[in-house]
Order: C-alpha cells, then sequence, then structure tokens
C-alpha cells in the first residue's frame, strides 16, 4: 500500500472519528427496513422539527439496526459527558418528549432500552470509552447493555458495525476500523497467505451448506481460466431470514471491504452482488457505498496503490428463491431463467461466463476483515470443534424478544429461545423451533438442549441454513407448518427435474388433504416414501431438502398427523373444520377483547363475567385466541 | 387417409401414407404401425419431430416435452413398419379411399442418408449455416413515441451490460408496471434475442407481470414469522374486502394484491407492503384503514 494512500485513509479516519462522536450532541435513528416499517421516517422528522423549533443545536442522522426488531424504531443519543443511551420503541409524541427534555439536560428513563459506557471496534481492537463526567439524573436506573438478556448472552462480531454507524458515511466505517484489513491484506500479505489464514479460521461458508470457506478459495484460484469472478450471494430468500439485509444495509462497507480481500486471494477482476429485487433499501445503500469506495480508491484500478485492479458491479434479483443456488445465481446473472444446473463442473472451475467463479454469502463475507485483521486463532477460539466463530440468528415468530442475535457456535436451542429470546410470549407452551427455512425441519422441546453448529444440526435431520429460527408455541399446527413449506418450495420449483417439480406438488397434494380432513390411513407412509425418493434424486439442493420440513414433523410430531387422520382432528387449532374452540369460564377475566374483535360476533358476555363461544357461529379464524391476554380461549 | 373401404370390391391395401412428422403424425405412424399397417410418413423438414422437440413444457401439465417426444422419435425412426420420407413435398394424391396413389418429390439432400450418422458435424462447421436466418427480413416494430423514448432510454442505460436483458425487464416493468407485449417485441428487435426467450425470462420470475396492475401494489408477505402469526388471515381479508384474489388487479385498476414470499421484517410480522412503503404488525381488523390511505 503506498504511503499517499494510508495518509489519505488516515485523514479520513479523523473525519469519521468526529462524526461517529461528535462534540455537540447526536441523536442516531435506526433507519434499516424493520426501523422504517415501524415509523422511523416520521420519528427523526419529529426530532429534526422538534430540535429546529426548540433552538437545539444537535446533530440528527440515520444509523442500522441493532438488531433487537422487536423494539423499533430504537434511537440513540449521544451526547458529551453521557454514556451514549438507546431509546426504544418511539413514536414521534416519544420523540419530541426526548428532545425537549435535552433542552434541560435531562433524559426519558422510562422509555430508555439501556445505556452505553464503552464500544469496541473490533475490526482494529480499539476500544471507545465515553466521557462520563456530566451525567444526568436517572442515569444510574438504566440497565447497561451487557444486563439487558437480549444482549448480554450475545457476542456481536459480524454485526458489531450495525446500528453503531452510518451506512451512507463511508469515514464511520473507516473510523471503527473499517478498510484496515483490506490494507493489511494488500500490504502485508500476497494471496496465498490471505487463503492461508481463512483456512486456519476454520470459516464455514454461512449460505448454510457449511463448506470450507478457505478450501473452495483455492479451488477457484488454482482453477485455469481467466478472468475469474466473485460473487456475494444476496439473494436472502428464506423466508424467516433477514440478517442479510440488515448487514447490507446497516454495515455495507463491510461486505465490500470482504469481497475486495477475496478477490485479491482468489486473483479476480470482477465482482458481482447479487441482491434480491425484495430489498430496495439495501440496493440504496450498496450503491451509494460502493459510489464512496470507488472515489476513496478502495476499489476499482490500482486499489490502495498497490496495483490490483477490481471493481463490483450489482444485479438485483427478479423474484426467484431459487436463485439462492448458486449454479441457478449464475444462470440468472446470464440473463436467462434461474434453473440449477448438474455440478460438477462446480463454479470454481466453470461459473459465470464459463469461467472460475468463487460464490458467499453476505456473513461470510462479511466476516473476512474480521479474520484478516484480527488473526485465525481470534476468530476460532470460540465455537465447537467443527464450527468455528458465531453464527447470526433472525429470531422470529412466538418469541418475546423478535430480532438478530449473535451467538457463539455451540449455545444450545434452549438458551438462544429462552434466555436471549426471553421465551414464549402470553404464557403459552413451546412446541417447537423450525431452523434453516425451507430447506430445515422442526426440532422439538425434548431437543431444546442440543448445542447448535453445522453438524449437530443436521444429525438431527435439520439444517442451519442461513439462520432463520421460527419459534412455534402450542397454536402452531405442525401439519399445517409443514404444509406451508411445501407450498412454498412447489411454488418456487424452477421446474426442471420431476422429482423436485412433480414431487412437492404431490406431497402438497397429500398434506392439503390431510390438513382439510380427508386423510387416508397410509398417508404419513406415502409422505415419508416420496420424501426419501426426493432427497435422494433431486437436481440441486431446493429439491434435495425441500421434504425436510415434512420429514422431521413426521419424525418429532407423528401422533399429531395420525390425529388429523385417523380423528380428524387438530389438537393446535390451527386446520380449519378440524377443530372447536370454547372459552374456558374459570380463566376468562371478562375484559371484551375477544367479543368487540371477533368477525362473526360469535362471542357473547357482560363484562367482568365469563364470556361464551357459539361454535355455530365460529369461523374459526383464531383472533379471540390470539388477543386474549390469559390464554382462556381453548381447542376442545 | 383411411384405407378402410368396405363398398369398394376391390380389396384395399394394407399401407397408409402420414403427411406431417410432428409429434401427431409421429403418433398416429406408430399407432398405425403397431396395428399392422405399413405406414409412409412424409415430412417437408430434413428430420421428423416437428414444433413439440422446440417446446420446453407442454400444457396443461408442464410435462417435459423432449421427455415425451424422444422416446417416439426413437421408436418411429427404428419401427420395421414405417418409412420415414423427409425432407419431401407431396405433390399429387389420385384415387379414393383404400386405393390412393400417392406422388412425393423428394429434394436433394445431398447427403447419403445411408451413411450418415446424424452426428451433426457438418452443421456444426458449415461457413454459411446461419445464412437463412440473416436473410429474413426483421421488421422492427412500432410504438408510440413516448413508449419509444422511454424504452430505448433504458436499453440505452444498459448498453454495457453482457446480458442486458433482465435488467432491461426490471425497467420496463418499473416504469409501466408491467411488461407490454408490442415493448417485448420491440425489445426483442433491438436485443436481437427472440421473443420466445424473452418470455421465457418473463415467465420465470415472479417480479415480472405481463397483465397492466393496478395503481398500488399491495404485497402481503407470506413468510414464516409472518405465517404463524396470521398473514394468511390478513390476505383473506384483503381478498374478500377488494373483491380480488391474490394476483388479480381491482376493477377500478387501484389496487393490485399479491402475495411476497418474505420481505424481511419476520420480527415486526406480520407485514404487509404497499407500494415502498412496509406496514408492521398489521391487524385483522385495521388492514383495511391501512389501504383506504392510498
Amino acid at each position: 500500500m503506498s504511503s499517499l494512500a494510508l495518509k489519505n485513509l488516515n485523514e479520513i479516519k479523523a473525519k469519521g472519528l468526529k462524526s461517529l462522536y461528535p462534540e455537540k450532541t447526536k441523536i442516531a435513528v435506526g433507519m434499516s427496513t424493520c426501523g422504517r416499517a415501524s415509523g422511523a421516517e416520521e420519528v427523526i422528522e419529529a426530532i429534526q422539527s422538534e430540535a429546529a423549533s426548540l433552538g437545539l443545536d444537535i446533530i440528527v442522522t440515520p444509523n442500522g439496526c441493532m438488531g433487537l426488531c422487536q423494539k423499533e424504531p430504537l434511537v440513540d443519543l449521544i451526547r458529551p459527558g453521557w454514556p451514549r443511551v438507546v431509546y426504544q420503541q418511539m413514536d414521534v409524541k416519544k420523540a419530541k418528549e426526548i428532545v425537549a427534555a435535552l433542552k434541560e439536560n435531562k433524559i426519558i428513563a422510562k422509555y430508555i432500552l439501556c445505556k452505553i459506557g464503552e464500544e469496541t471496534h473490533l475490526l482494529e481492537n480499539a476500544l471507545h470509552r465515553y466521557n462520563l463526567n456530566g451525567l444526568p439524573e436517572n442515569m444510574e436506573k438504566v440497565p447497561p447493555y451487557k444486563e439487558v438478556p437480549f444482549f448480554g448472552k450475545q457476542q456481536k462480531r459480524v454485526l458489531q458495525g450495525c446500528g453503531n454507524i452510518n451506512p451512507d458515511k463511508i469515514e464511520e466505517y473507516i473510523a471503527a476500523g473499517g478498510y484496515t484489513a483490506l490494507g493489511k491484506a494488500l500490504g502485508e500479505l500476497d494471496p496465498q497467505g490471505v487463503i492461508d489464514e481463512v483456512t486456519r479460521s476454520s470459516l464455514r461458508g454461512r449460505g448454510g451448506a457449511g463448506f470450507p470457506t478457505g478450501r473452495k478459495w483455492s479451488f477457484c484460484r488454482e482453477a485455469p481460466g481467466e478472468p475469474k469472478y466473485v460473487i456475494c450471494n444476496a439473494d436472502e430468500g428464506d423466508p424467516g431470514a433477514y440478517m442479510d439485509r440488515s448487514i447490507l444495509e446497516g454495515s455495507p462497507h463491510q461486505v465490500i471491504e470482504g469481497m475486495v480481500i477475496g478477490a485479491y486471494a482468489i486473483g479476480a477482476a470482477h465482482g458481482v452482488m447479487y441482491v434480491r429485487a425484495e430489498y430496495p433499501l439495501a440496493i440504496e445503500k450498496l450503491t451509494r457505498a460502493l459510489d464512496q469506495a470507488r472515489e476513496l480508491g478502495l476499489l476499482g484500478k490500482n486499489i490502495l496503490g498497490s496495483g490490483f485492479d477490481f471493481d463490483i458491479a450489482i444485479e438485483r434479483g427478479s423474484g426467484a428463491f431459487v436463485c439462492g443456488e448458486e449454479t441457478a445465481l449464475i444462470a440468472s446473472i446470464e440473463g436467462t431463467t434461474g434453473e440449477p444446473r448438474q455440478r460438477p463442473p462446480f463454479p470454481a472451475q466453470k461459473g459465470l461466463w464459463g469461467k472460475p467463479t468463487n460464490i458467499n454469502n453476505v456473513k461470510t463475507w462479511a466476516t473476512i476483515p474480521l479474520i484478516v485483521t484480527r488473526g485465525a486463532d481470534w476468530f476460532s477460539e470460540i465455537g465447537t470443534e467443527k464450527s468455528k466463530g458465531t453464527m447470526i440468528f433472525s429470531m422470529v415468530g412466538k418469541v418475546k424478544m423478535n430480532g438478530l442475535v449473535e451467538v457463539p457456535m455451540g449455545m444450545t436451542l434452549r438458551e438462544l429461545v429462552f434466555e436471549v429470546g426471553g421465551g414464549v410470549p402470553d404464557k403459552r407452551a413451546f412446541k417447537a423451533i423450525q431452523t434453516g427455512g425451507p430447506s430445515g425441519g422442526c426440532i422439538p422441546d425434548s431437543l431444546m438442549d442440543l448445542p447448535v453448529d453445522y453438524d449437530k444440526l443436521a444429525a438431527v435431520g435439520s439444517i442451519i441454513g442461513s439462520g432463520g429460527m421460527v419459534v412455534m408455541d402450542e397454536t402452531s399446527c405442525m401439519v399445517n407448518v409443514a404444509k406451508y413449506f411445501l407450498a412454498f418450495t412447489k411454488d418456487e420449483s424452477c421446474g426442471k427435474c420431476t422429482p423436485c417439480r412433480e414431487g412437492t406438488r404431490r406431497m402438497l397434494e397429500i398434506l392439503t388433504d390431510i390438513t382439510e380432513g380427508r386423510g387416508r390411513e397410509g398417508d404419513i407412509e406415502i409422505l415419508e416414501d416420496m420424501g426419501t425418493t426426493i432427497v435422494d434424486s433431486a437436481l440441486c439442493a431446493l429439491g434435495g431438502t425441500a421434504p425436510n420440513p415434512v420429514l422431521t414433523t413426521i419424525r418429532y410430531f407423528r401422533e399429531e398427523y395420525e390425529e388429523h387422520i385417523k380423528n380428524k382432528r387438530c389438537p393446535a387449532g390451527a386446520c380449519k373444520g378440524l377443530f372447536e374452540l370454547w372459552i374456558d369460564p374459570d380463566k376468562c377475566i371478562g375484559c371484551g377483547q375477544c367479543l368487540s374483535n371477533c368477525p362473526s360476533s360469535a362471542v357473547s358476555g357482560e363484562k367482568k363475567n365469563a364470556h361464551t363461544l357459539d361454535t355455530g357461529k365460529c369461523i374459526q379464524c383464531g383472533i379471540c385466541r390470539e388477543i386474549c391476554p390469559t390464554n382462556a380461549v381453548r381447542v376442545k | 387417409m383411411n384405407s378402410n373401404d368396405q363398398q369398394n370390391n376391390k380389396k384395399p391395401i394394407g399401407a397408409v401414407a402420414v403427411v406431417g412428422a410432428g409429434i401427431g403424425g409421429i403418433q398416429a405412424s406408430l399407432d398405425l404401425a403397431n396395428s399392422g399397417f405399413k405406414v409412409y410418413l412424409v415430412e417437408e423438414e430434413p428430420t421428423i419431430g416437428g414444433r413439440m422437440a422446440q417446446l420446453d413444457k407442454t400444457f396443461p401439465t408442464n410435462d417435459c416435452s423432449m421427455c415425451i417426444i424422444s422416446p417416439k422419435l426413437v421408436e418411429c425412426g427404428g419401427h420395421p413398419n414405417i418409412e420415414n420420407i423427409t425432407c419431401s413435398d407431396l405433390i399429387d394424391l389420385k384415387g379414393k379411399p383404400g386405393h390412393f396413389t400417392v406422388s412425393i418429390k423428394r429434394r436433394a439432400r445431398s447427403v447419403d442418408e445411408s451413411l450418415c450418422t446424424g452426428c451433426g458435424e457438418c452443421t456444426n462447421q458449415c461457413l454459411v449455416r446461419n445464412r437463412a436466418y440473416l436473410d429474413v427480413q426483421m421488421i422492427e416494430p412500432t410504438l408510440g413515441e413516448d413508449e419509444k423514448m422511454a424504452v430505448d432510454e433504458i436499453l440505452e442505460r444498459h448498453k454495457e451490460n453482457r446480458s442486458p436483458l433482465i435488467p432491461v425487464l426490471q425497467d420496463i416493468n418499473g416504469r409501466f408496471n408491467y411488461l407490454p407485449p408490442p415493448i417485448l417485441s420491440y425489445v426483442s428487435f433491438k436485443l436481437n434475442i427472440s421473443l420466445a426467450h424473452i418470455l421465457r425470462v418473463a415467465t420465470f420470475y415472479a417480479f415480472f407481470s405481463l397483465e397492466p396492475r393496478g395503481k398500488h401494489m399491495v404485497s402481503v408477505c407470506m413468510g414464516t414469522a409472518c405465517h404463524v402469526r396470521g398473514g394468511e388471515r390478513l390476505l383473506e381479508k384483503l381478498e374478500d374486502e377488494l373483491g380480488i384474489k391474490s394476483g388479480q388487479t381491482t376493477e377500478d385498476k387501484k389496487y393490485s394484491l399479491e402475495m411476497v414470499r418474505c420481505i424481511g421484517c419476520c420480527a415486526l410480522s406480520p407485514v404487509i407492503r404497499v407500494d415502498e412503503r412496509v406496514y408492521s404488525r398489521v391487524r385483522y381488523n385495521t388492514v383495511m384503514d391501512t389501504l383506504m390511505k392510498y
């Protein structure tokens, strides 16, 4: 790296630090898609207008997502002399209140999620301590970051930038240690040295299959053919997983830096980011980030004066789940239908335009800068024997704290759901956790003490996948869930190979029959038989894993299938026509919520007295069950 | 041409000529040949097979067309009762049912059929093999002036792209809200990509629509988290209230309704998206109020 480039970077870093920790008060609003969906745009406007009308001289900026989507919109307050304060669930009214309180040098403790006294910039192992010499009253009552259960057990590495920096400003990423890894790779290591470090870290592909990244890179490096390509797979199609979106929206430079390092190691001259069409905000952030990186000479010709040329183009997806499969993704970039092809030859030998191509997931690329700056040993000091480092999960569904969590590999599912996630809300019973999206399986309560890593989850019939985790409680019917996933894979099957195209369709027909009361003896066996045949014979991973949700639910919840088939009854109360609801008079407190929300006027009763439900009028929509505060609406 | 004539005293001849060796002709020839008739299968093209071999899938079962036709091609090619007369034209037909005389003119193939193995190497090596395509005069489809300008601008934007088709379709879909067929013909002409390929791509990806859509796009998320928290119920409600099914547009062209596979807002489920704006934790009873804002 030339000394001029280094000097430039250091200047930008100084500017970035001023922007991260300014001398004035700064308010940062979480403006990722989840923040916006909860009203962050109105909140940031309210803060700006209130500050203007009160004559406050403060900086208002957007930030990425901290991961606790449940409590969005989150608003960060960074004021000299105070710890960083995180306000939760803001709306226009509350936002105005906190700005008004600032004028009097106060905080509003009841709206605060936590305070942060210091934060580490992992990319260069630098600690930033907030100056705490002017604490306002009530600050001691606010819990510190690490005491919030949701954050306490997490170990944020890849996600460390998200929510802490403004994704629109490259200088803030550089201030937090960004692009030092690139400087180190280009300046101190040769390409083989980078690959060796990644291999030594035992990083496995975070897209789900878990193939060792270092080995994949060296295959591509050694493959004959020029030019070589690197691709970032941001076609995050698994329903229930959204960490890739969050990283792209919250810290896009981390992914870009990872790709440049990877391209240098592999010897690639072109990069492509394939991003889902459903993520317009991520595309916007990425486009801006790429322009900024080009402007600073971190992309393009002669990167950082090292003589290495590399650039990245963005390709938008067009709404096909199968394009997350690498060969289908390549076909889609080449301008045709996204149908997978037979492997080998693997993309490392013949990929995009027939040239050696390396494809990694967003999370894998975002991990690379950490490994390069901090070293393989630091990376692999946590995790299990065969799965090192941390894993990001999106924990959603029937769990108290919905959001993105990053935990060391090997944490048990129970810790994840009940400690980090706070357990199941509304006093309901936990039933299963679904991991790995439509390719994964449902894991029952009895296996919840399983430490999570690639191999342990595979051993129980599921996969870690891209990290989606959907928690299900007693109101989720496992047959219905299996049907849901099969409907998904049937729709998304590209139709190229028969086992997947026809098999998923027929399995869905059988499942639909079961959930509508037309199940027959022997159906379970047919499902198992067809499922295992599809696993054996489908062309690509989409088809080969499509039956997993069915096979695992049969394996762990067979009695639920039998109940549907033999007694035409859905014990969870999810399959219409196969259950009846009633209100338990001992539990009902007569709050009237079910009565006022029932779309078919099936509930009657006086306030403060137990209500009754007329099963003749009931359309089994389940709304009363969902809103009942005491869980008094039960399945007969 | 049925050779079964009961009114004629002469004994009908047990041979049939089938004209046209498409899938229909092949199937007819096989059925007849298997029932014991001698079949003369006449085809103007140099090969049997016709259109079906060029199709991807068949209606309505979506079966793979090659899988259906290729065993029949093999059988027809080698059947002892079938004589394939390809590269030939029917000149004349005389006589009555049971006693036809058919005149066939065989065009010069310039290849000894008894020696040719159909390896295809000569086609690959032939220097003038694309002449036929070059001779076809492509006529530029006409578009309205505004449309033409918009499409030309989109085409210009992606001209550096090695595979411009999908980005071009995305931009057209974004600009016109769907893919109007005349514009697709125009794109086909300009990019020199066959319309069949364009339609194949356009119908493969969920993002494209070949029918005009409403002013506002209402997408109901059907991700897993939304599924367990009542997303389907929202869709049912919207279908009832708007009087349309998912994938359709209201009569006044105001709303189009569609299912979308995960917007990535799983923590705030159930969610719907109206145009670009995402609404979180949508309630069954108030979902219509959200729409009424538009």
